[in-house]
């Protein structure tokens, strides 16, 4: 097995173990499962992408949430505009030469800004659904919101953490 | 090249479909919150998507849903009337009160034409001869005097409407029981004046108008509406403002009352005035 996907996997299993165990409040839900996608290599197709998003709910659904199809919900549409985010954000010249992405090359800016596109939407389709309309949207907003940032933050470290053979390449 | 994108960019978009509705299924079977949200929300779709629908098929019918209407209110008046009649009888101790109550007929008509802004405004009804209207019928609407039916036609029936000044109609006023004309004031849609009353007469506004049965057209204690402010005429005779319940203005449906016995009377005022 490979290295990186030993630590795609253990990332995941890190992201069911959070989910479990880490209750910091009700205003707060950490998710990187959005980072994790990102840092796919490039040269994955959106269809693979998507079919790996949706097992990947499942997964998490399955183990963790209890609500089975939520995650995949919520993660499918992140997988869906991965490619274009990358595009937006990273470039095309980056797609054109089937680089990985790197932290070193490309800058923590763009990063910031791709994660925090790809977690908004995946926070925006689960917290939506996961409410069932039994919330308030002030709520909703605020867990939202504080969930983004923190997200965002706890994402950029696993993004590092993913793309560190990357970063050792181009140093 | 760019056909193979449109095809590629196709199939992912069916797959994400498929994958989201794969999805959905899952937590729609799986979660009791999200199976009743959806639920919900699948509810409001189709009350929307077929309750518009409904309501533009309720629009259709809406002239046919009217004639059903008219007609209940017509057999419903002419109940009411029957059991007003009976109740009267019965105070005044009359044994007749069972044939009273059969001496008005009620027909239902809907306005096909009328006048509003002229000085003699006429009315035309959609029944004729051929419905059993005849002429010198009263016409009334759930809300008072209308008017007068002066010809009819086989289908059609022409009267002569309150806003008319050669049209009066015999009004009692209030807790007074006094009677007196009322006629059109030749100026609004929706007010009349009672005339000749004695100077004397202590007007109270707010007071109820009601036909006073005098007549042959209009069966007695028809609303018609409530008393204004009054003033001398000429110092002889005190005129009293009145405050329609029926606009014309809004006019649509209306009864025509028939009275059964007014060959009878006619015939007994002219047998009457013959020996005059």
């Amino acid at each position: 097995m490979k290295a990186s996907t030993l630590k795609f996997i253990l990332l995941f299993a890190a992201q069911l173990i959070l989910w479990n165990y880490c209750n910091f409040s009700q205003y707060l839900i950490i998710v990187f499962l959005p980072a994790m996608l990102l840092c796919l290599p490039i040269d994955r197709g959106v269809i693979r992408v998507m079919i790996l998003a949706f097992l990947l709910g499942l997964a998490a659904d399955f183990f963790e949430t209890g609500q089975l199809g939520l995650t995949s919900l919520a993660l499918v549409p992140v997988a869906a505009i991965r490619r274009w985010v990358i595009q937006l954000v990273f470039g095309n010249e980056l797609l054109a030469r089937g680089e990985d992405l790197s932290f070193r090359r490309q800058g923590l800016a763009k990063f910031v800004t791709s994660i925090l596109i790809l977690t908004s939407v995946f926070l925006l389709i689960y917290l939506w659904v996961d409410s069932a309309g039994m919330y308030p949207l002030g709520f909703l907003a605020l867990k939202y919101g504080i969930s983004l940032l923190v997200s965002t933050v706890v994402s950029l470290a696993i993004a590092f953490l993913l793309l560190e053979e990357s970063v050792a390449k181009w140093n | 090249m760019s056909g193979q994108k449109t095809s590629s960019f196709l199939v992912s978009a069916a797959i994400f479909l498929l994958l989201e509705v794969a999805a959905l299924v899952l937590l729609h079977s799986r979660s009791t919150a999200q199976n009743i949200w959806f639920n919900r929300a699948s509810h409001r779709t189709m009350a929307f998507l077929w309750g518009g629908g409904e309501a533009l098929r309720t629009q259709f019918k809406m002239e046919e849903l009217n004639e059903e209407l008219q007609a209940e209110n017509a057999r419903l008046q002419e109940r009411l009337r029957a059991y007003e009649l009976r109740e009267q009888a019965q105070e005044e101790q009359d044994h007749v009160a069972a044939g009273a109550s059969s001496i008005y007929r009620y027909i239902p008509a809907t306005v096909v034409k009328m006048s509003r802004n002229q000085v003699h405004n006429y009315i035309i009804l959609n029944k004729g001869s051929e419905d059993g209207v005849q002429p010198q019928s009263g016409i009334i609407s759930d809300r008072g005097v209308v008017g007068i039916v002066e010809a009819v036609d086989k289908h059609y029936a022409y009267g002569l409407t309150l806003m008319n000044p050669e049209m009066s109609v015999g009004a009692r006023l209030g807790s007074s029981e006094q009677v007196a004309p009322l006629s059109w004031d030749g100026v609004g849609t929706a007010r009349a004046v009672v005339r000749d009353l004695p100077p004397h007469y202590n007007n109270v506004p707010g007071d109820t108008v009601r036909t006073s049965g005098f007549s042959i057209f209009f069966p007695p204690d028809i609303p018609i509406g409530v008393t204004g402010d009054s003033r001398l005429v000429d110092g002889s005779t005190r005129q009293v403002d009145v405050l329609l319940f029926q606009d014309f203005s809004t006019l649509r449906y209306v009864t025509v009352v028939q009275n059964l016995a007014r060959t009878e009377i006619t015939a007994l005022e002219a047998e009457g005035e013959g020996d005059r």
